[in-house]
């Protein structure tokens, strides 16, 4: 397995945000499997995915690994005024990829019926999911997921496991944030915990 | 994927998502038509059909309704972190600057249509170079929006950034309101020679500050 | 690029008293030259002796504003944070000379010309890089981070600079087409002589001296204030 290819590493990374230290000193190495976040509200986590995800500048320190990530963060990061189709055809297509598999897709994340609605008239979880259904119609080979499971209802968190685990199988990166969801734990292969910037890696 | 496809998809993107919620045209539109009748309203119809007193209001006006535009299509791009999205695709940081002067252009045209064609009817101007007002207007259009998109991120998310922007963008548009203004004047009263030289010169800045806002906006985004 | 070469430390705090005495020095014998050595001008009278103010001034303005376009490449390039604290204090400095040298102009105009304000289009361009300067003080301003504050502003500034040239152009071409009225030619004018000449020469090194110590002076304030921020 090509660690540097499907994953990404930090060194000695510091993030300084609004002049106030978010992340210090992070030395972090994800690979294949799922790596889980956990810490609490204000810890960093955040700020961890989007450094990892190359999204933000480095005080100190640097980062390692490809431009192929898929990053979803706390919002669903759909342009309003598209439906929901045409905002996952236009990232397939930025990445040179195939938009047959998009329909499918939707429709099994339940969005079938609304995905030709301009995605401010979906409800808040509706986007959540179309948002989550770029994990299999991009097919990259890093996933990072900033607390996935938010507006999700019972059957949307099922099939969001289902699908943490099959990207797992798939011997893809997944990193997920999360303050809750212990059930997750069973699936990783490593669990951090972040409080004040600080990644401890023994938890 | 090469560079120009993937501009021409975050064009694509921007002028769907414009078609549907017209937002940035229809304040653009609107702010243009005000001012062509506020202005013969304010300094009287024989003043304002003075072609250097409507070139210059006209070019003034578009330039708000540039940035008034631009504005919008960030603020659409802010609202659940859309920006994001584009931004953490790979090359999407140099898309970002190409697809938005690109769809903007476009929108513009169709703002300096509707405001010329009221500019013209409202005013009674008689234009002497019809060819020669169009290739200026074109070529103004083209001018216009790289400033004012790099000026947009430099103020993104700041608070205040609705005054920031005009104050950043205006003193640097001088050189693109000075040529547009004179071009527009020159063929409306029938100088051929001076409306194609001041449209050369905003050819030259369109192209040049095209490839400044290229070269270093990806490096202004975070 | 001799800034890069400024240790962290030591170096500043010593050349600076050192500098400050030199300005300070040779701004009395400039202004002594200027006021009493210096002949006076045949057409304008003493009037024109606010030209070893004005001339100096503006060298200052565009100087600024070049230093602060090469400290801007300078961080976009290397992200240290010296560059930006060159750039912050250049473009502090050069907005109070370009504002200096905007007031001295208008002093100089009412006599000669009988108005406070000509469209001159060297004047023209120093007011709008006067208003960039204030953009540019205004996006620092307004933005709280220390890097994105830096990289914004890194980009303005050079896109700023690039554009005053061009705005000179511009303004000079549309007048040249529209037979605006000539204006007599500010500073630089042949009737020189030899005296005036040494006068002006000694002023532009004095008003250097005061740019630099000034920049010295805010560049270590600002570091200092870099390394409260990085040690918290």
């Amino acid at each position: 397995m090509r660690t540097v290819q499907s994953g990404a590493s930090l060194h000695d990374a510091t993030v300084v945000l609004d002049d106030r230290v978010i992340l210090r000193a992070v030395n972090l190495d994800v690979g294949p499997g799922l790596t889980l976040v956990r810490g609490p509200n204000g810890s960093g986590k955040t700020t961890l995915l989007r450094a990892l995800a190359g999204l933000v500048p480095l005080a100190r320190g640097d980062r390692k690994g490809s431009g192929d990530v898929l990053y979803i963060g706390h919002r669903p990061m759909l342009l309003r005024g598209l439906t929901a189709r045409e905002n996952l055809e236009f990232f397939v297509r930025f990445r040179g990829g195939d938009t047959r598999g998009i329909d499918g897709a939707l429709r099994a994340w339940g969005v079938g019926e609304d995905m030709d609605r301009p995605v401010e008239r979906l409800s808040a979880g509706e986007r959540r999911r179309a948002a989550l259904a770029r994990v299999e119609t991009e097919g990259v080979p890093l996933l990072l997921l900033d607390e996935p499971f938010a507006d999700l209802d019972d059957a949307g968190s099922r099939r969001l496991r289902q699908t943490i685990a099959r990207a797992r199988d798939d011997g893809r990166s997944v990193v997920v944030a999360t303050h809750a969801h212990p059930e997750l734990d069973e699936l990783a292969k490593t669990r951090l915990a972040i409080d004040d910037g600080v990644v401890d890696t023994a938890a | 994927m090469s560079v120009p496809y993937r501009i021409a998809l975050v064009a694509g993107r921007e002028l769907r998502a414009e078609r549907r919620q017209p937002d940035g045209v229809v304040a653009a539109v609107t702010f243009i038509a005000v001012l062509v009748l506020l202005e013969s309203l304010v300094v009287g119809p024989s003043i304002a059909r003075d072609t250097d007193v409507a070139s210059a209001l006209f070019w003034l006006a578009l330039a708000f309704a540039t940035i008034l535009a631009t504005m919008r299509s960030f603020d659409r791009e802010l609202e659940d972190d859309a920006l994001e999205g584009l931004v953490a695709l790979p090359g999407g940081r140099d898309a970002l600057f190409g697809g938005k002067v690109l769809s903007l252009a476009t929108v513009l045209l169709l703002v300096a249509v509707v405001g010329g064609i009221l500019s013209i009817v409202l005013l009674d101007l008689r234009i002497a170079l019809p060819l020669h007002l169009l290739v200026v207007v074109l070529l103004g259009v083209l001018a216009l929006p790289p400033i004012v998109v790099v000026d947009v991120v430099l103020a993104l998310r700041l608070r205040a950034r609705a005054a920031l922007v005009p104050i950043l963008a205006l003193p640097v548009l001088v050189p693109q309101l000075v040529a547009a203004t004179r071009g527009t004047s020159a063929a409306l009263s029938g100088d051929a020679v001076g409306a194609l030289s001041w449209a050369g010169l905003l050819f030259a800045f369109a192209v040049v500050y095209t490839v400044i806002g290229l070269t270093i906006v990806p490096a202004a985004i975070e | 690029m001799t800034e890069t070469t400024i240790p962290r430390g030591n170096a500043l705090p010593r050349i600076r008293p050192w500098l400050g005495i030199a300005a300070a020095a040779s701004f009395v014998v400039a202004s002594v030259m200027a006021l009493f050595w210096a002949p006076t001008d045949a057409v304008q009278g003493n009037v024109y002796r606010i030209l070893y103010v004005h001339v100096p001034l503006a060298w200052l303005a565009y100087l600024a504003f070049v230093v602060v376009f090469l400290a801007s490449v300078g961080w976009l390039w290397t992200k240290n944070p010296l560059f930006d604290a060159i750039a912050v204090s250049s473009a502090e400095i050069g907005v109070l000379f370009t504002g200096l040298f905007l007031v001295a102009g208008s002093i100089w105009a009412k006599p000669t010309w009988g108005v406070w304000w000509t469209w001159e289009p060297r004047l023209v361009t120093t007011a709008i890089m006067f208003v960039m300067y204030v953009g540019y003080l205004l996006l620092r301003g307004l933005s709280t981070d220390f890097s994105r504050r830096a990289t914004r502003a890194a980009v303005f500034g050079i896109i700023a600079v690039i554009d005053v040239p061009i705005v000179h152009l511009s303004v000079l071409w549309a007048n040249s087409l529209h037979q605006l009225p000539t204006v007599l030619r500010a500073g630089g004018s042949p009737a020189l002589d030899s005296s005036m000449l040494l006068t002006l020469m000694v002023s532009l090194g004095a008003y250097t001296l005061i740019y630099a110590y000034f920049m010295t002076s805010r560049i270590s304030l600002e570091r200092a204030r870099q390394e409260r921020l990085w040690t918290t």
